[in-house]
């Protein structure tokens, strides 16, 4: 009984394997021309890689080794919150299962700081990047509250007032706003010291961001943030990874097919030598393991797996924007109807296009003001580099061969927060959380005993 | 009667689960340290399997068939003549299992291991009946033989099954079934099925549950199927696969999890199939029928 459940589990573990928790790169931005923009770090592209080396790509697809990893602490008790906010738009019908907001607390038993820990591009608040993060943090004694990122599918649905995801200051109020909801109805028992905001990837960002709102409104009184793994440029470090997916996997769908009739294929073989009986997880983890040998296969997982989350945004964009590119505005797709054609369109499309037929437009048509290129100078992190700069509650783990960041975006992370950066020289892009050294200096870093050379 | 009660209970869980703005709910802890000393432990076994499965590719044996190509691969399209309705069935399991089934089987994830194990073990020695079958069916004698050994090993010693003793005398078990009966005979995977409650299938994978169903059904293991707590084999047994599986619809949030669990779960079949036929000699095994337009 249920067996096909199990088969489902199972095969949904090798897309995580294979590609999705391959802890995801990326911001969820547009390339459109290389950005050019005038202040902090200039147009230069660099390689498709960023900064990252063979060994950065290894950690980036499979993450902070066991044996490496901090101690974390036995039992990390979990609630799931569900919530409808008052300002979500109608939910399409097809997306009927992205109405709530979901996010996940473990709440301490006496008052302690709240630890507010944003995900990575395109994921939800329970991945396993993000529960090595709440278990760090609940150890060390925080309330810790787990979100999507405001580019996962159930977040815009359920919670951004656009639909339209990837707008680094209307994500930030949306989340912000999110966050005013979530604290406001937290049970009475759980009580609350201080706030502090976390974020890794895009939601490192995105952290900052909330934080800079924060200062103006003043409503949560968020104290400190640590991002990890920053973008500088959203849209550089998305227009590296659509040139890593043209350049590994080929542009359009017959580079996707041309990889799945490869990877079908070494997998039905090594099946078939292995003598088992059953394609069980284990098979496939190992297979996987083994298929992935060099620099361009890992590089190849890390932009499809960036790509696959891209197609479900733009999916949602479009529909809401209206902009038609693959659903029609007028008969929008109901539950009846077939996506295969749809998501088979939306794979073969670079995020250049999400930007230039859905989001600019969009945006365009709402802010008479903005110009294409506003609009990518507004996806800086430097729209807050002031903040930045002076405000001594910002702080920043990074790693010298991240694949979303090249050499010029790095020195301007590095100068502009001066001694509030750490930059570990492996990893590759979020492949050192959880860490001994990185969870040690996250938490200085929450606490206010960073640096430590100036205590 | 019964059934009416948990049909009333299971409707107004339906009607509620929409109504209220915030709900907060306890879930399963997590227990990291546990997981990452587990990491620890498998990586030096991850790092044999790896090598092995890439050495097991280079050392085929020279009679086996033909590696397979890039050429062999099914198409991505997946054959589906009854999208309309599986879509269906998809939406109300996800309702279904959000609902209901995933919440019961968190709850009785509460209860003690040894008690969620001795459950587990039970149903999974009277599965072994089916695969005592099915291997025989499939002319896997090897196989056939270590079922039944499982079988009378636990069930004796493993006092009715409670106890998997079997698998600590190294005979660890793995379940076969009327469906790829089936399948080793030829049968094609025919059109994808989504069966309400039970979740993603194909033609033939259906047919051989209900095969298997009825097997043990007709067998009437210790009088179990036809007597007075027949009624709660079902759903104790749903509930306990239910609890193994670390599944959650539409925890992606994707508006393509229909079109990507059918994909992975018909080319998983296809590709055990592959392995089913291996031992066949034939030249190259007939994948591309079942999927594709």
């Amino acid at each position: 009984m249920v067996t096909t459940m199990e088969i489902a589990r199972r095969l949904r573990q090798i897309a995580f394997a294979l590609v999705w928790s391959a802890p995801l790169a990326i911001s969820a931005e547009p390339i459109e021309p290389p950005p050019q923009s005038p202040p902090a770090p200039p147009a230069a592209p660099g390689p498709a890689t960023g900064l990252s080396d063979s060994a950065g790509l290894r950690a980036t697809v499979f993450g902070t080794p066991p044996e490496t990893m901090a101690t974390l602490p036995a039992k990390v008790p979990l609630f799931e919150i569900n919530l409808t906010l008052p300002w979500r738009l109608p939910v399409p019908e097809i997306l009927w299962f992205d109405g709530k907001l979901r996010v996940w607390l473990s709440a301490q038993d006496k008052p302690a700081p709240l630890a507010i820990v944003i995900s990575g591009t395109g994921d939800d608040g329970n991945t396993k990047t993000i529960s090595v993060l709440r278990a760090a943090l609940y150890g060390a004694g925080y309330h810790v509250l787990t979100m999507p990122s405001p580019t996962f599918p159930g977040f815009i649905v359920s919670t951004s007032s656009t639909g339209v995801a990837g707008d680094l200051m209307q994500d930030g109020h949306d989340l912000y706003a999110a966050m005013q909801q979530i604290v406001a109805h937290l049970p009475r028992k759980v009580r609350i010291t201080d706030i502090d905001l976390l974020g890794f990837s895009l939601g490192g960002a995105n952290a900052a961001i909330v934080k800079s709102i924060d200062a103006g409104e003043g409503k949560l009184k968020v104290h400190r943030v640590v991002m990890i793994n920053p973008p500088v440029s959203l849209f550089s470090s998305v227009g590296r990874l659509d040139r890593l997916f043209a350049a590994t996997i080929g542009p359009g769908e017959t580079g996707v097919e041309l990889l799945y009739r490869r990877l079908y294929a070494q997998l039905a073989n090594l099946y078939r030598a292995s003598d088992r009986l059953e394609l069980n997880e284990n098979f496939i983890l190992s297979a996987a393991a083994a298929t992935l040998k060099t620099d361009a296969e890992f590089s190849q997982a890390i932009a499809l797996a960036y790509r696959l989350q891209l197609v479900d945004m733009f999916f949602i964009g479009d529909l809401y924007a209206k902009t038609g590119v693959v659903v029609d505005p007028e008969h929008p797709p109901k539950v009846r109807d077939s996506l295969e054609d749809v998501q088979r369109d939306l794979r073969a499309k670079p995020f250049a296009d999400y930007f230039t037929r859905v989001f600019a437009p969009y945006y365009l048509k709402r802010r008479p003001e903005a110009t294409s290129a506003s609009l990518i100078a507004a996806n800086r992190l430097d729209i807050i580099a002031d903040a930045l700069r002076t405000d001594g509650d910002y702080y920043a783990q990074t790693n010298s061969n991240d694949l979303i960041l090249n050499r010029r975006e790095l020195d301007w992370l590095q100068d502009t927060l001066g001694p509030r950066i750490v930059v570990y020289d492996h990893g590759g892009h979020l492949g050192e959380i959880g860490d001994r050294q990185q969870v040690a200096d996250m938490l200085d870093m929450l606490a206010g005993r960073w640096p430590r050379s100036a205590q | 009667m019964k059934a009416a009660l948990v049909m009333s209970v299971g409707l107004l869980a339906l009607c509620g689960c929409a109504s209220q703005m915030v709900s907060i709910r306890a879930v399963p802890a997590q227990t990291p340290a546990a997981d990452n000393a587990a990491a620890v432990a498998n990586e030096a076994a991850f790092a044999e399997a790896v090598a092995t499965e890439s050495a097991a590719v280079e050392a085929v044996a020279p009679e086996a068939p033909p590696l397979l190509t890039p050429e062999d691969a099914p198409p991505m399209y997946t054959y589906d003549p009854w999208e309309r309705f599986n879509r269906f069935a998809y939406r109300f399991n996800a309702r279904f299992d959000e609902a209901i089934f995933l919440p019961v089987a968190n709850t009785y994830r509460r209860a003690p291991r040894p008690v969620r194990a001795g459950v587990h073990n039970f149903f999974g020695n009277i599965a072994e009946i089916d695969s005592v079958i099915n291997y025989t069916l499939q002319w896997r004698l090897k196989y056939g033989l270590r079922s039944l050994e499982r079988l009378v090993i636990n069930s004796t010693i493993g006092i009715g099954g409670l106890f998997d003793v079997a698998t600590k005398f190294k005979l660890p078990g793995t379940a076969t079934g009327f469906a790829t009966t089936l399948a080793k005979w030829g049968m094609h995977p025919g059109p994808y099925l989504v069966i309400p409650l039970l979740g993603p299938s194909t033609l033939r994978d259906g047919v051989g549950f209900l095969a298997d169903y009825g097997t043990e059904y007709g067998i009437n293991v210790a009088g179990l199927y036809r007597g007075n707590v027949s009624w709660a084999l079902g759903p104790v047994n749903a509930i306990d696969q239910r609890a193994n599986i670390d599944f959650r619809y539409y925890s992606g949030g994707s508006p393509f999890e229909y079109e990507t669990i059918r994909f992975l779960y018909v080319r998983r079949r296809l590709i055990e199939d592959v392995g089913l036929h291996a031992k066949d000699r034939q030249k190259k095994p007939a994948i591309d029928a079942p999927a594709g337009k």
